[in-house]
């Protein structure tokens, strides 16, 4: 059981049976009332979010999940496909309920995958990743003022904005939380 | 450090100070320190002691509110009043919305109805309002009663939610969390705080009018139904201000009283209670008040997104 004062981002909360992470959450006093914790969480089954208002004092079931590291390999359009790093036995996660992971997935790279009672039910992202320009047009120097920026896509197809000198082929690190551009990776 | 807020602050309190003295206010200037408040279960407040030199210690509080204080006036002098001043609530998250101390604009008109004080509440938003002022601060305001909001959004007949056990069914049925001992407020506010407001409409200002009479306050009962003369005004999502026709029977003063009192039993910072208050109603005038967050106001007025956008040192700022 988890109070709902403290609930946050990433809280595992089982709601009517089934897994929902919190993706949002405020605290709110509505005038003349108590304290409620007011958040968003993500089914994790088919990745609806809802909003459920749940009592600072009260108390709620939260999931009680493991976390595995796992490689994962490639997406066959509807399924995921990872391999646990440990027992290299392999799975596959549902694409519907987790398409807003799919730009941030690089083929052999391992991420933490959140299980509850046996099955995948997240991916965690981490909060920043290197990736590749794959497409960027080509900008003319010195008509913009500074500070200027371009859209490029990752080798994920994640588009991104990056200053102008940023070009094709090269790698950049990008805040996963805001898709911002952090810094150019020289390997 | 944002000057022009300041100006912005002091141009405010100049206009809403002859808005309300050309109404023929009474400008009250009451203390910050009390020795004692209304019971209320909903807040927290900030204890502190004066220490004596010789004799005990006594206990005072910084006031959640002016309300007692103005009361009090009206009561003595059937005068209109309003007051601008730093009030403070404990243990609330600080956020957006919330800072410790904070400014209070209140203000009772003796003979209005709190319908009255739509229309007046219209009247200072207008003469308020700044170059800045995006649309959806600016009045006229939408008014939608309580009722109408959980149709509208929830598809919810409130009338017939009057049970606590049909308020939790009613929860249960739209997917919500909802203890199977929540009381008929705990469930009101799940409903509400999940589906309704959420949903409310941001184009413009909106008075969410005639509050059930299941979430206690010193409002009056509208007689022959569930609800109160109660309002709160809702600006881009934020609560801005609440308003009451204010509750004149000092026995319903005194219920609400020990009501309260045994709910504040649990609360983190107990206080005493004025034992004198219900009293001052045996002769108040027909009067309606507004309890209104400046800072809030402020915020919105100007197009801001946070009070800590308006304040100029705002508490997260501070280091300890």
């Amino acid at each position: 059981m988890v109070r709902g004062g403290d609930i946050g981002i990433g809280t595992c909360l089982l709601i009517n049976g089934t897994p929902h992470i919190v993706v949002e959450r405020e605290f709110v006093s509505p005038g003349k009332g108590s304290a409620f914790a007011r958040v968003r969480a993500k089914n994790l089954k088919n990745g609806n979010v809802i909003t459920q208002t749940i009592k600072t004092a009260d108390f709620v079931e939260d999931a009680q999940v493991d976390l595995v590291d796992c490689q994962y390999q490639y997406s066959d359009g509807e399924l995921f496909h990872f391999m646990n790093n440990e027992t290299f036995e392999q799975f596959e996660v549902p694409l519907a309920a987790h398409e807003d992971r799919a730009p941030y997935l690089k083929e052999g790279e391992t991420y933490t995958i959140v299980m509850w009672e046996g099955e995948p039910i997240d991916i965690k992202i981490p909060y920043k990743m290197v990736f590749t320009v794959a497409e960027s047009e080509n900008y003319i120097r010195g008509d913009t003022v500074s500070g200027a920026t371009k859209p490029v896509t990752t080798e994920t197809g994640l588009v991104v904005r990056v200053p102008l000198f940023i070009k094709q082929g090269e790698k950049i690190l990008i805040n996963t939380e805001t898709n911002e551009y952090v810094e150019r990776v020289n390997e | 450090m944002d000057i022009e807020v300041l100006q912005s602050r002091s141009r405010m309190v100049g206009v809403l100070r002859e808005f309300f003295l050309s109404r023929g206010y009474l400008e009250t200037d009451t203390p910050a320190l009390a020795p004692s408040l209304i019971p209320e279960s909903c807040l927290e407040v900030f204890a502190t002691e004066y220490v004596h030199p010789t004799e005990e210690h006594r206990p005072l509080y910084l006031i959640p509110s002016p309300e007692i204080w103005m009361k009090k006036v009206v009561a003595e002098t059937g005068r209109s009043v309003f007051q601008l001043c730093k009030a403070w609530r404990n243990a609330e998250s600080v956020s957006r919305i919330h800072n410790p101390e904070f400014t209070m604009l209140e203000y009772y008109g003796v003979g209005l109805s709190c319908d009255d004080n739509i229309c007046l509440t219209e009247e200072l938003f207008a003469a308020l309002a700044a170059q800045e002022t995006p649309p959806r601060a600016r009045p006229p305001f939408r008014v939608m009663s309580m009722s109408e909001a959980w149709w509208e959004f929830a598809r919810a007949d409130l009338d017939a939610l009057a049970e606590p056990e049909a308020m939790r069914a009613a929860c249960h049925e739209r997917g919500l969390l909802v203890a199977p001992d929540a009381t008929w407020e705990d469930a009101f506010n799940i409903l509400f705080l999940s589906l309704v407001e959420p949903a409310l409409p941001r184009d413009r200002p909106l008075v969410l009018d005639r509050y059930p009479a299941g979430i206690e306050c010193l409002a009056a009962d509208i007689p022959g139904t569930m609800y109160k003369e109660r309002w709160e005004l809702y600006v881009d999502g934020i609560e801005i201000a609440n308003c009451f026709t204010e509750m004149a029977n000092p026995e319903a003063v005194r219920k609400y009283f020990s009501s309260q009192s045994a709910k504040k039993r649990s609360a983190l910072v107990p206080h005493r209670v004025d034992g004198s208050y219900a009293s001052i109603f045996e002769h108040f005038p027909p009067c309606s008040g507004v309890a209104l967050g400046f800072e809030r106001l402020m915020t919105v007025l100007l197009g801001k997104k946070s009070i800590a956008e308006v304040l100029l040192f705002p508490f997260e700022a501070f280091s300890c």
